[in-house]
């Protein structure tokens, strides 16, 4: 009788444990999502608590257990998005004070990379075309690809760029070493020639060599960053 | 037999008929960008002219224009590769 008392308690046990479970379950869709596995703990400790006591006992602290799970998650979700709310808008700020002092932080590595790489001369190219929003190869490979203009202007242009070149070179090998405003002059004309040229088949290359305008001159205009050319 | 092979004739005539009006415009399209072309670099070279009205190829970058005001350049890249445009 006593096995057979034995056998119907684990019976009884074992059945609790399974429904143990499937009450868990309504709650558990909610908990799925996030702690699926810290659920699973809090599920296999009940079982170990029933052997030590009786049935009855831990069915109830198992039943506590099961929705403490299950509202733990929920009420965990709900309650952390009212606090976290709350300290995102305190913390948004921090880290953008942060992040401002981090991207400080960040540069000095990026810096020493960039002084290494770099002669003195080179680094003095890349910073000067990085500030004014202009990328000299990108516009020349630009307008190497449109379609907007055909060969023959492509060339023609070619043609007058390379002679204004020339010019300022022809300039910067005598003592004045400051450009004459008829260069300025050819540069703005040229600069109009391609921009007419541009503007009605290729509008965004257009735009960005019209923005780039002062920006092209100051390196033509300067004899040190015009012999990096 | 002709009674079978009749649609496929037909089919193909349609087929050819479409070829030859697409290559047709295609040269439309490409003697366009070619006047195109070849204004702009008039243009760019200082000379006058209002729109092309026929372009002959004379060989490879040898063109002659004639622009619709009367006025007739020859356009062609000379050996240090230079666009020249000579008035006619």
């Amino acid at each position: 009788m006593s096995r057979l008392g034995c056998i119907g308690l684990f019976a009884f046990i074992s059945g609790c444990a399974a429904t143990h479970p499937a009450a868990t379950s309504v709650g558990a869709d909610d908990a799925r999502v996030t702690p699926p596995a810290a659920a699973q703990p809090q599920a296999s400790s009940p079982p170990n608590l029933p052997p030590p006591s009786t049935s009855p006992v831990p069915n109830p602290p198992a039943a506590v257990a099961t929705p403490s799970p299950t509202p733990t998650p929920s009420a965990v979700g709900a309650a952390k998005p009212a606090p976290v709310m709350r300290p995102v808008k305190p913390t948004v700020t921090p880290p953008r004070s942060a992040a401002a002092q981090a991207t400080p932080a960040k540069p000095p590595p990026s810096l020493p990379v960039a002084p290494t790489t770099p002669a003195p001369a080179r680094a003095a190219a890349p910073a000067v075309a990085a500030a004014p929003t202009l990328n000299l190869t990108d516009l020349e490979q630009r307008l190497r690809n449109t379609r907007a203009i055909g060969v023959f202007t492509k060339l023609s242009l070619k043609n007058q760029v390379d002679d204004l070149l020339a010019a300022f070179r022809t300039v910067y090998q005598g003592a004045n070493k400051r450009p004459p405003p008829e260069l300025r002059q050819r540069y703005d004309q040229l600069l109009l020639k391609v921009l007419s040229a541009l503007q009605d088949g290729d509008p965004p290359l257009a735009a960005a060599i019209a923005s780039s305008r002062e920006a092209i001159w100051g390196i033509l205009a300067d004899p040190d960053k015009f012999a990096q050319i | 037999m002709s009674i079978r092979t009749w649609p496929f004739t037909r089919s193909a005539a349609t087929l050819f008929g479409a070829v030859a009006m697409f290559s047709a415009g295609s040269l439309l399209a490409d003697d366009a960008a070619l006047g195109t072309d070849l204004k702009a670099t008039i243009a760019l070279q200082g000379q006058p002219c209002d729109q092309i009205v026929q372009a002959k190829r004379n060989g490879d970058s040898d063109y002659t224009a004639s622009c619709k005001d009367g006025n007739h350049y020859h356009i062609f890249v000379n050996a240090q590769g230079r666009v020249v445009v000579q008035k006619m």
